[in-house]
């Protein structure tokens, strides 16, 4: 391998770095560190100018190693990786040090933050000696999508790529298509029939050729990568497989059990109802109590289970503009009965929708404030039931006073939260889920429906809850990504896999023990292992377990890591100089 | 002055590390003592890793996975669980503190819990002072 001349760049970012860490001190002491050509600082090496800086120098200087010490890799190591391509280097040849999320952003002592970028940025110029360069692999992209879940946002994208010619498997665990969708009455703010848009959507994708449906089946056991995944489907024959290149997850949310929150005695009070069975409710036509009266007083309450550190903390979104949907509804069916909402904050964003609550509040409804924070709305059993049902007592904030209001009927406006089953989902497709159970986006503001998995897209309330338009929108954004991913048609993937040196293999199988995707393979003839790369996904389990060091996992091997800790303590002084250890 | 430790970190690249840029992109301040060194997933830990960071003058090593059940490669935090159990025995014979050591489950949203969690073990680590290893090896 010819002598390694590295590059180091240190970012200001601006001033997000510059201002914790003293730049052009890191630079300076990349000098002194062997192998090291130039070190150089810059405000901005993301930008054009900055990465121009890169080529030009190791066009004019030769360099063949760079180390880019800026913002987390997550972030740009793709960018730079780029940037090194553009000039003729291997991408793998890149290192980078990750000085704002893990130093300036998180540190206030000017000197403690520079030394600790100095340890960041030494350790990879020491790793970055190591790296070897490694051939990008491509592989065809197989046009065919597995669509988990049959919500409007699951049909939404499965319409859209089977539209465009591209077989699409959708994936319903319940017996029917539709999800919370196929359970609502109207939708808010238009009042249009939600059951006239989810019916038509479900019998154009039961006659599309180009979709399968498949109900009561659960998406388990994915195997593969980008561009070549693979499920089994035992029930069909126990060599029956689903094979796609893209996954949409649309498992959507499914509503809060409130029989937990006492003070609303949901499951014992017989016309305490949830707003999905008050939807249920006005489907029929019908709004009564459970001996069939027509109710006189309605209350509906507001962020159950939503907003409370007792039960969900998130605002589940939709559940304050259904409410004036349905005190909406409930005046034009029973235009003499007194109807009440008990609110927390009344959200109501989105297109139209402030007009819904203005249109609403003149149609003599009355709102009642409380705290959802300190004492929830109480509901009993009336003594007298001849005049009502039941009695609710309610702290009104606005007005300062404790109020009973009588009712006949209550709707609870539960919140949306995850399925039980999220978690598995989660893990067959390899996307990581926020503390809510909600699926983690790749990035928050500029990659909302893709994921960190390559290949796995995400849409709909699985993400976080939202209402039927912005559903629908980032089904169809999903969709859009899919289909620019089929239309390439093939896809770089990960090189970093693992292989053996059948020379170093003393054939004791350690390694096919503990590899989770039952990657290596072992040769009878020559008795050692070896990995398929196809199957390899680089976790690098199988290189800390193998006894004689050889499986290395590429761009993570032991000298490259070894090196990185070296760096990373070679600025803490030695009393005496002692000779390399041996590890 | 006062002693200021120096903790040695792997934490996976799926949670873990993503755990630590949240902590980051929320600007939660936490002490400055910690090195993060990204790996793909905390299965890859070999214990010499671990050996070899003391023994370059580390005061603690810190190994940080995904939550069980969630690791991106299935079962590799369970694989590290079982290394680090021999581990953590095998350090204390070797005159190691085992407060040392410490293997973490922080997810890709637990930003505050990564950043309590540095200042917690740098704490511990500034009361049982430096490492007895780095007098061995005459490190200052
Ligand atoms: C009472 C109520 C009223 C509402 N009213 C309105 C309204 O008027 N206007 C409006 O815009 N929005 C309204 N919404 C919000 C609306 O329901 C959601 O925006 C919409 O349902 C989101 O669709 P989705 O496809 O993302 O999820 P869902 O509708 O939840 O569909 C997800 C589907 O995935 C399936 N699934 C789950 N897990 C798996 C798995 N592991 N494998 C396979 N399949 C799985 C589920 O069975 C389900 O069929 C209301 C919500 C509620 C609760
Ligand atoms: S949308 Fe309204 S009712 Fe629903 S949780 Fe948010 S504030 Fe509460
Ligand atoms: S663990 Fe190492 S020595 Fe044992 S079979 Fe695997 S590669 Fe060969
Ligand atoms: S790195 Fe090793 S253990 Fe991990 S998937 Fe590849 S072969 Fe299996
Ligand atoms: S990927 Fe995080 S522990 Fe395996």
């Amino acid at each position: 391998m010819e002598e390694p001349r590295i590059g180091v760049y240190v970012c200001w970012c601006g001033t997000n770095i510059e201002k914790v860490v003293d730049v052009a001190e890191v630079a300076k002491a990349m000098e002194k560190l062997p192998n090291v050509v130039l070190s150089k600082n810059y405000k901005y090496m993301c930008s054009d100018p900055g990465q121009d800086l890169i080529i030009k120098d190791i066009k004019e200087n030769n360099l063949n190693r760079i180390v880019v010490s800026a913002c987390s890799p997550r972030i740009h190591e793709l960018t730079f990786r780029k940037t090194l391509e553009k000039a003729g280097l291997n991408p793998y040849l890149l290192q980078m040090a990750n000085i704002r999320e893990h130093v300036s952003w998180v540190h206030d002592d000017k000197k403690a933050a520079t030394d600790k970028a100095k340890s960041l940025v030494a350790a990879a110029v020491t790793r970055v000696n190591h790296h070897e360069e490694l051939q990008k692999r491509t592989v065809d992209i197989n046009p065919a999508t597995l669509i988990i879940g049959g919500g409007i946002a699951g049909l939404t994208a499965a319409l859209e790529i089977a539209d465009a010619g591209k077989k699409v498997f959708l994936l319903e665990k319940t017996n029917h298509l539709g999800g919370v969708v196929a359970g609502i009455d109207q939708s808010f703010p238009y009042f249009d029939s939600a059951q006239q848009i989810i019916q038509q959507f479900i019998k154009r994708i039961k006659q599309h050729e180009n979709v399968e449906v498949l109900l009561n089946t659960k998406a388990e056991n994915i195997t593969g990568y980008v561009g070549n995944f693979k499920m089994p489907l035992p029930m069909l024959g126990i060599d029956a497989e689903l094979e796609f290149g893209n996954i949409i997850v649309a498992t959507g949310l499914k509503p809060y059990d409130p029989s937990a929150i006492r003070e609303y005695g949901y499951g014992y009070l017989p016309n305490v109802i949830t707003s999905l069975e008050f939807e249920k409710m006005l489907m029929s036509g019908k709004i009564e109590t459970k001996d069939g009266k027509t109710p006189e007083d309605i209350l509906i309450i507001h962020c159950v289970g939503s907003r409370n550190k007792n039960c969900h903390e998130y605002c589940s979104r939709t559940c304050c503009m259904t409410a004036l949907k349905f005190a909406t509804q409930l005046r034009s069916a029973l235009p003499k009965a007194n109807i009440y909402q008990a609110y927390a904050d009344m959200r109501s964003f989105g297109k139209d929708c402030e007009e819904l609550y203005l249109k609403a509040s003149q149609k003599d409804i009355m709102f009642l404030m409380y705290d959802q924070q300190k004492y929830l709305p109480e509901i009993r059993r009336a003594p007298n039931r001849e005049k009502c049902e039941m009695l609710v007592e309610i702290e009104e904030i606005l007005s300062g006073d404790m109020v009973e209001v009588p009712a006949d009927l209550v709707i609870l406006m539960t919140a949306m939260e995850a399925h039980e089953d999220v978690k598995d989902v989660a893990r067959t497709v390899g996307v990581s889920l926020c503390g809510n159970d909600f699926f983690i986006e790749r990035h928050p503001k500029l990659d909302p429906v893709a994921t960190t998995t390559d290949g796995v897209f995400i849409a709909g309330t699985c993400q976080a809850p939202k209402d039927i338009p912005d559903s629908v929108a980032q089904a169809k954004a999903a969709a859009a990504r899919v289909l620019s991913s089929i239309d390439v048609g093939q896809v770089e993937i990960e090189v970093t896999t693992a292989f053996t040196n059948e020379d170093l293999c003393c054939g004791c199988q350690t390694c096919i023990s503990v590899c989770p995707y039952k990657a290596i393979g072992f040769n009878e003839e020559n008795r050692v292992s070896v990995v398929n790369e196809i199957l390899c996904k680089g976790c690098g389990t199988c290189s800390s377990a193998c006894p004689t060091g050889a499986i290395r996992t590429r761009h993570f091997t032991d000298k490259q890591i070894m090196s990185q800790i070296e760096g990373m303590l070679s600025m803490t002084k030695r009393k005496s100089k002692k000779t390399e250890l041996e590890v | 002055m006062e002693f200021q430790p120096t903790i040695i970190s792997f934490l996976c690249n799926w949670c873990s590390y993503t755990g630590a840029d949240l902590a980051g992109t929320s600007r939660m301040k936490y002490a400055p003592n910690i090195r993060i060194i990204r790996i793909m997933c905390s299965g890859r830990v070999d214990p010499t890793f671990v050996l070899k960071s003391f023994r370059e003058g580390a005061d603690g090593v810190l190994i940080c996975g995904c939550h069980p059940g969630d690791c991106h490669y299935h079962e590799g935090n369970y694989k590290c669980l079982r290394r680090f159990k021999l581990l953590h025995k095998y350090i204390q014979q070797m005159g190691i503190h085992k407060d040392r050591l410490r293997l973490e489950w922080i997810s890709a949203s637990e930003g505050r819990q990564f950043a309590d969690l540095v200042d917690n073990m740098t704490e511990r680590l500034m009361e049982l002072g430096p490492s007895p290893i780095k007098e061995i090896m005459e490190i200052a």
